[in-house]
């Protein structure tokens, strides 16, 4: 479980995050719908210890991870996979030594158990004969499967995907979501994704929070948003267009 | 009105120059983290290793074409201005001085930060904007370990043999333009310099090895790290990183001299 309590994020004078509180439950996925620039990835990486909030807390598993310290991150982030927007993965490096990776930095295991893992996710991302490939050579959507396959590759109990269908073909986009819903009835597997696009919301998300100037919106079942008196909420529902 | 005017200047200033302690305090952390790190070098050996490449055996061109044209330089204007004098005898000795102690390693240092500086600092910045250092982080990896402390230590040991080669080069070349172009004897070249030289004249000349890798890697990685705001940003960055780490190239040279030749005179 995820918990923002309260949490103010500024960048020089600007305030990004105003007071906001958000849960987000195991085997749940959430989504966090809002504008360009509002603060989407900035959430996501308040909830990894990436960047700390001026004021509030942030709670895994009931630790408050604020004051924590980078070394004591590390065991906590691993708990929760992450797709960056970009997809980060290394450009110098293969598809399989990309999976690889996290695992010989930070799990003592044998050669054979780090290839049987990177195997398996290989197998999983649908990038059999990539291995050797660099993630240049690839299209949108198998970079993007890669970047799944890595934030995995700890067996997270939650995974946080950064627009995972920006800048994909309509069918790629439709595939990566229908991977993220498997992942959670396989996996039992929690998500957060944030995104700017509410067909994506309504395709896979159990429950949606609306981050607008700073300020959570709206937060429950994906269901109850048709039922927001809130203008922005009312005109995104006709518009379907975030872009504003 | 004119003092709001004032007002707000100054409080502009001030804001910048708070600005600037606050980077410079960053720095300091981000400089020492990379000292920190230095005990992970044998679990990224193999980085150490490629960063050795690029910024030794790759950067073996560009210094052997800055000091071929310091040691010819100065051997051909200097050795116009002693024949003035009947002094030509000592060219071997007056080049030497430019060539190892000075101009050497200073130009080796600028064309160093231009070219191990940049790259470091674009390619850092590239991985910046596209998240690959947050990557790193968020799976349990130290980016500074990993990225910046195989970056030092690969200039720390790489460029004393580029020194090295640079004072060689350079001083050859002075002897091959007395010898072609002052009609010298190379033999008179030579002895002019060997019997005077002094240890303080290695002193200089390889101390400056040292203090331009932690220059040059430490400004270059911090202005990628700080990369921000897409392909432009990372432009940005990296023209910082040169100007900022070739001005203190400067400054440092200046002050290495100094400090050596003051307390070994
Ligand atoms: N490191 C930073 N320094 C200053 N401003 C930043 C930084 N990162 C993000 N911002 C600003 O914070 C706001 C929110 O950014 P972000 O979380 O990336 O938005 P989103 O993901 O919703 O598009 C943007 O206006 C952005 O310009
Ligand atoms: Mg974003």
């Amino acid at each position: 479980m995820i918990e923002l309590r309260n949490v103010t994020l500024r960048y020089g004078e600007k305030v990004i995050l105003d007071k906001i509180s958000l849960t987000v439950q195991d085997n749940t996925i959430k989504a966090i719908l809002g504008p360009s620039g509002v603060g989407k990835s900035t959430i996501i990486k308040l909830m990894l210890g990436l960047i700390k909030p001026n004021s509030g807390q942030v709670f895994v598993d009931g630790v408050d991870i604020t004051p924590l310290k980078e070394a004591d991150l590390y065991p906590i982030r691993r708990k929760m996979g992450i797709v960056f927007q970009g997809n980060a993965l290394f450009d110098s490096m293969t598809i399989s030594q990309n999976m690889s990776f996290f695992l010989r930095e930070n799990l003592r295991l044998p050669d054979e158990e780090i290839n049987r893992r990177v195997v398996e996710q290989i197998r999983f991302a649908g990038l059999e004969g990539y291995e050797d490939q660099l993630p240049e050579s690839l299209s949108g959507g198998m970079k993007k499967r890669v970047a799944i396959g890595r934030a995995l590759i700890f067996n997270p109990k939650m995974i946080l995907f950064d627009e995972p269908t920006a800048g994909l073909d309509p069918v790629s986009s439709r595939k990566i979501l229908n991977l993220i819903a498997s992942l959670k009835k396989s996996n039992d597997l929690g998500a957060v994704f944030v995104t700017h696009i509410i067909d994506d919301v309504f395709a896979i998300a159990d429950e949606v929070a609306v981050l607008y100037q700073s300020k959570i919106i709206f937060d429950g079942p994906t269901a109850q948003l048709h039922d927001s008196q809130h203008p922005f909420i009312k005109s995104i529902l006709s518009d379907k267009i975030l872009e504003l | 009105m004119a003092a709001t005017l004032i007002g707000n200047y100054v409080e502009s200033k001030m804001l910048r120059f708070k600005e600037l302690v606050l980077t410079m305090q960053e720095f300091f952390y981000f400089a020492l983290r990379s000292f920190a790190t230095l005990p992970k070098a044998k679990r990224y050996w193999r980085d150490v290793l490629d960063q050795a490449l690029i910024c030794g055996v790759e950067s073996i061109p560009i210094v052997l074409v800055s000091s071929i044209s310091i040691g010819a330089l100065m051997s051909m204007e200097v050795g116009n201005l002693l024949e003035e004098f009947g002094a030509k005898t000592m060219l071997g000795r007056s080049t030497s001085n430019a060539v190892l102690r000075e101009l050497g390693p200073l130009l080796m240092g600028l064309m160093l930060s231009a070219r191990y500086g940049s790259r470091n600092g674009a390619e850092l910045g590239a991985m910046q904007i596209s998240e690959q250092i947050d990557a790193l982080r968020a799976f349990g990896t130290d980016p500074i370990a990993k990225l910046v402390m195989p970056r030092l230590l690969a200039a720390l040991i790489m460029f004393v043999p580029l020194i090295a080669l640079s004072d060689f080069a350079g001083l050859q070349t002075g002897a091959l333009v007395a010898q072609f172009y002052h009609k010298l004897d190379p033999g008179i070249f030579w002895n002019s310099i060997y019997p005077r030289l002094l240890p303080k004249d290695f002193v200089v000349s390889f101390l400056k090895a040292p203090v331009f890798a932690i220059i040059i890697t430490l400004v270059s990685s911090f202005n990628g790290f700080s990369a921000r705001g897409g392909t432009a940003g990372v432009g940005r960055s990296t023209i910082k990183g040169i100007v900022a780490s070739s001005g203190l190239v400067l400054v440092a040279n200046f002050y290495v001299s100094k400090l050596v030749l003051d307390i070994m005179h």
